[in-house]
């Protein structure tokens, strides 16, 4: 399997990038199909950018070479989920009829080499992913090749392992392309540098479920064994000849001007120089320690407005409450409100009422952001990193230098999982190496430091909800309704060109397009469909800090795993399980009388099953003693076509309020699963960072800034805290699609640890994280 | 003027004594399996072997380090091959025991901490060729300058895949 493979020569490895595609890639036969037939009505078709390839032609996304091999390519990077590795080869390999291994390579993310743009971000795109598609209409031209060759009709031809047969006369694909070169459009529609990219269009017949033979089965990553024999060439390891390293000295706070750059001692740093633009200071030297040392000693010296303007991560929920602007942003309402709940929660026979807090969370990657920028003489633009949307970025480092899109090329490479930073084009760091690299006229390398990348960089926003539920005398729901108040998600201006005073895109307010919208939109699907008085409320407002920050920045949001949803299942599912207790119900037993889909009805049976659930009203026990106290919680979601549910098991020590997760079950319906090994790893790892959510994270500032430089006062979950993990997959067929699994699965745990906890103890804590503090605060209460 | 013995070969580097040696393994020698995750010896992404026993060598001097047996990721090959004493030939196509076991598991998501985890992996069993699930999560946790930090969640592939590497081991490798 080739992956771009690059020589083991790193110095050289970004210069014999394309080369090697050249010399290793197999000679391509320019394969694509006439088919007018197939172009249901007249899409127009996007404008094809310089250093792009066309979307509407199949040879790119899918070659067939007169070997049998098979190359396919996609805008999407892979983000350590493998899915372009695994899934997506099996994907085609069904829809065209061959052997997964005879797709010998996949080509993603490089904005000159890809087709169709968007991010790391709904890989299976709710069943059909654009290279599905693409792989469809190529299936169909391929038969209608074959039946003018073999001349026999196309609907007498059978196709397996890449050979079409008819009659007595078969041929391969290999054979079929050879020297011929034959036109087909395929259609597309969207905007390549936009969030969401390029989408193949139309309606092409595809592969029956009953006819697939590679989807299901557990093929292995192929990047894998590159990255465990230290061969595959990571972002880290781009070194270009001439390339310069480079620190930021980032603002002493959020709302922060410079005051006067400090001056470099040049008889320690000799080969170094310090490049300012207006807020933005670079310390740039010839070698790496070079730059450290001189940006430390440069920072030291540099003076800063100063700013306080942020209410302080204590006073944080009691801001949001109180002195955000909710008016910034109009009212959202779920898709499934109905009925009247207020006169419903006025009379109810019991209610449940009460508010959840969510804190900021960091991406928190293992390795900080960091990019080459390589501006050359001929005014192109290169951006080596690792990036979720690498044609997003391409269109924001055209803004910032106010050229044209045509002359920015973003080459990606794998790096450590940033889980959604950057899946609108930028994760920090490559607008600073291309600003950098521009005023030196050398290719720059722009390393974050860790104390940058907790500091500088997006989180996932706080949020807080209210919840309202009305309990019949029968012991069911009769009304829910959810207040769920979050600043804005999204926020993708570049920093380094904010900094700078370069042009970005606006920072979040109403008027922009939904996704840097301050409006806070429901996106946790209902899933409890017999409730009969439904009304979901979403509350917008501005990133705190922003409007008062001199620099417009303040803390900046992102999406991160299962963003917004999150912010909304957690109050939710929490809420449900305090709802059950009051009617006195089994609270997975709950869930179900309130269910109807029988896919939510099966992950509950699933997990109730796998985890050795006792079938019994919250909660056991309460607070006593020095014994660990032990208590189960549930939590429901559907996401992206995929029904979960989770039970967690934990024992919480009274004398120190520690909660350890000893066992978590997940149940995952995803309809068909394309990959059981590579999902239940994913599952795996989902869980464990859920854990950590639950009981760890919260970022921490004060007035001016966030006040967490490393992993001693931002920890994640340890392996010593690591439960038994058991992933139960649900293979269901008859779904007939196939749905998104390795983002959802870390939304899971936080709900089920509170319901566990309220479960062992009797007390509920509705704010997260389940520090051990917060925890022995409750309980002697 | 510093001399290094990496993966089994003399190095010379020019460089300042300071440097921390990941950016020597890195930057002059080309080895790139070692990561830069935090420069505080917080993580183990920079991890590599020093005589033997796992360091973090974005906090290592390179000066600290000279004259002694440093084996990085690209290292482990050779060094499993001289352990059991295969030929020249037989060890160009081997992998180290925890690399072959890493892959047959699955166990990297992005892959970005497992340079330390395969290192940490490999002190643990040439020390304890069959440890315990409590022995694993204490050497992940407990054993280092700081816990092995995986932002993934791979830990449970990772138990898995050390009890696997030990089997490997136990049968020489096959």
């Amino acid at each position: 399997m080739a992956t771009t493979k690059i020589p083991a020569n790193v110095a050289a490895a970004s210069l014999s990038r394309r080369q090697f595609v050249k010399a290793g890639g197999a000679l391509v036969v320019g394969f694509g199909l006439v088919g007018p037939e197939l172009l249901k009505g007249d899409t127009p078709k996007p404008t094809v950018l310089k250093n792009s390839l066309d979307a509407a032609l199949p040879s790119s996304w899918i070659e067939i070479h007169p070997n049998n091999t098979v190359l396919i390519r996609t805008g999407k990077p892979d983000f350590g989920q493998g899915t372009t590795f695994t899934a997506y080869r099996q994907i085609v390999a069904d829809e065209l009829s061959v052997p997964f291994e005879a797709i010998t390579t996949v080509v993603n993310g490089d904005t000159d080499r890809t087709p169709d743009g968007s991010g790391a971000f709904d890989f299976l795109g709710h069943g059909t992913p654009n290279i599905r598609k693409a792989a469809a209409y190529t299936y169909q031209a391929l038969l209608d090749l074959s039946s003018e060759r073999l001349g026999v009709p196309k609907d007498k031809l059978t196709v397996k392992d890449g050979v079409v047969s008819g009659g007595d006369k078969s041929i391969s694909y290999g054979d079929l392309v050879k020297d011929r070169q034959l036109k087909l459009t395929i259609p597309v529609a969207g905007d390549l540098t936009s969030i969401f990219g390029l989408a193949v269009m139309g309606d092409p017949p595809m592969k029956p479920v009953s006819e697939y033979t590679v989807i299901g089965k557990s093929f292995k990553n192929s990047i894998t064994s590159s990255k465990v024999a230290a061969k595959e060439t990571w972002a880290t390891d781009v070194r270009l000849p001439g390339m310069l390293h480079a620190r930021i000295v980032h603002p002493k706070t959020l709302g922060s001007k410079l005051v006067s750059a400090g001056a470099l001692d040049k008889i320690r740093f000799p080969n170094s120089q310090v490049i300012v633009k207006a807020n933005l200071v670079g310390v740039v030297a010839v070698t790496e320690w070079e730059a450290i040392q001189a940006a430390n000693q440069v920072a030291g010296t540099t003076k800063w407005t100063e700013w306080k303007g942020l209410p302080g991560s204590a006073k944080l929920q009691q801001h949001l409450k109180e002195e955000a602007d909710w008016k910034a942003a109009p009212v959202t309402k779920g898709g499934v409100n109905k009925g009247d709940v207020d006169p419903v929660l006025t009379s109810a026979h019991k209610k449940h009422s009460a508010t959840y807090h969510m804190p900021y969370m960091k991406h928190a990657p293992i390795g900080p952001t960091m990019a080459v920028g390589d501006v050359k003489p001929d005014g192109t633009v290169h951006i080596h990193t690792h990036n979720q949307n690498p044609q997003a970025l391409r269109g924001e480092i055209a803004k910032m230098l106010g050229i044209s899109a045509d002359l920015v090329i973003v080459h990606t490479y794998p790096g450590p999982g940033h889980y959604g930073r950057s899946n609108g084009g930028n994760a920090g760091a490559e607008d600073e190496a291309v600003i950098l690299s521009q005023a030196l006229g050398k290719p720059v390398r722009v390393q974050w430091m860790r104390p940058d990348d907790l500091q500088w960089s997006t989180q996932s926003p706080a949020a807080f909800s209210e919840i309202q539920i009305a309990i019949d005398e029968k012991g069911k729901m009769a009304a829910y309704q959810a207040d769920h108040y979050m600043p804005a998600m999204q926020d993708d201006r570049l920093i380094g060109a904010v900094l700078a005073g370069l042009p970005t895109m606006p920072a979040p307010d109403v008027h922009n397009d939904f996704i840097t919208s301050t409006v806070n939109n429901i996106s946790d699907p209902w899933t409890y469909a017999p409730v009969p008085n439904v009304m979901e409320r979403g509350h917008g407002t501005f990133q705190v800090g922003q409007k008062s920050s001199p620099l417009a920045v303040g803390l900046r949001d992102h999406s991160m795993r299962t963003p917004v949803q999150y912010q909304q299942n957690y109050p939710r599912e929490l809420a449900m399980s305090e709802a059950a207790a009051l009617a006195g119900a089994d609270a997975i037993q709950f869930r179900m009388d309130h269910a109807t889909e029988e896919r939510a009805i099966g992950v509950l049976k699933a997990v109730r099953d796998a985890s050795g659930w006792d079938t019994r009203p919250s909660p056991r026990a309460v607070a006593t003693g020095a014994t660990p106290l032990r208590g189960r919680g549930v939590s429901l979601m559907f996401r992206s076509g995929t029904y979960w549910a989770c039970v967690c098991q934990i024992a919480v020590t009274p004398g120190t309020g520690a909660i350890k997760v000893e066992k978590y079950t997940v149940a995952v319906d995803p309809g068909i699963v394309i990959n059981p090994d590579q999902l239940k790893r994913q599952v795996q790892g989902g869980a464990v960072m859920g854990i950590s959510i639950a009981l760890l994270e919260e970022l921490t500032f004060d007035e001016s800034g966030i006040t967490q430089r490393n992993w001693m006062n931002y920890p994640i979950l340890t392996m010593a805290d690591v439960p038994e993990i058991n992933v139960v997959l649900l293979h269901n067929p008859k779904v007939g699609a196939y749905g998104g699994g390795s983002e959802a699965a870390n939304a899971l745990a936080a709900p089920a640890i509170a319901a566990a906890l309220h479960d062992a103890t009797g007390k509920i804590l509705r704010r997260l994280p389940l520090k051990p503090a917060y925890v022995l605060e409750a309980l002697k209460a | 003027m510093v001399t290094l013995n990496v993966n089994g070969a003399r190095r010379e580097v020019n460089v300042p004594d300071n440097t921390p040696l990941l950016y020597v393994l890195r930057n002059d020698l080309e080895l790139i399996g070692p990561q830069f995750g935090c420069g505080l010896a917080q993580c183990g992404a920079c991890a590599v072997l020093v005589d033997g026993k796992e360091v973090r060598s974005c906090v290592k001097s390179v000066a600290s380090v000279a004259n002694k047996e440093i084996t990085t990721l690209e290292g482990l090959p050779a060094r499993w091959a001289k352990q059991k004493g295969l030929s020249a030939e037989e060890a160009k196509n081997t992998l180290h025991p925890v690399q072959q076991a890493w892959i047959e598991e699955q166990t990297p998501q992005c892959g970005f901490c497992q340079n330390g985890m395969m290192i940490k992996a490999t002190e643990l069993l040439e020390s304890n060729p069959h440890p315990s699930i409590v022995q694993i999560k204490e050497a992940f946790t407990t054993s280092g300058p700081s816990p092995n930090l995986c932002r993934c969640g791979t830990y449970v592939a990772i138990m898995e895949a050390v009890q696997h590497a030990a089997e490997i081991m136990a049968k020489g490798g096959k």
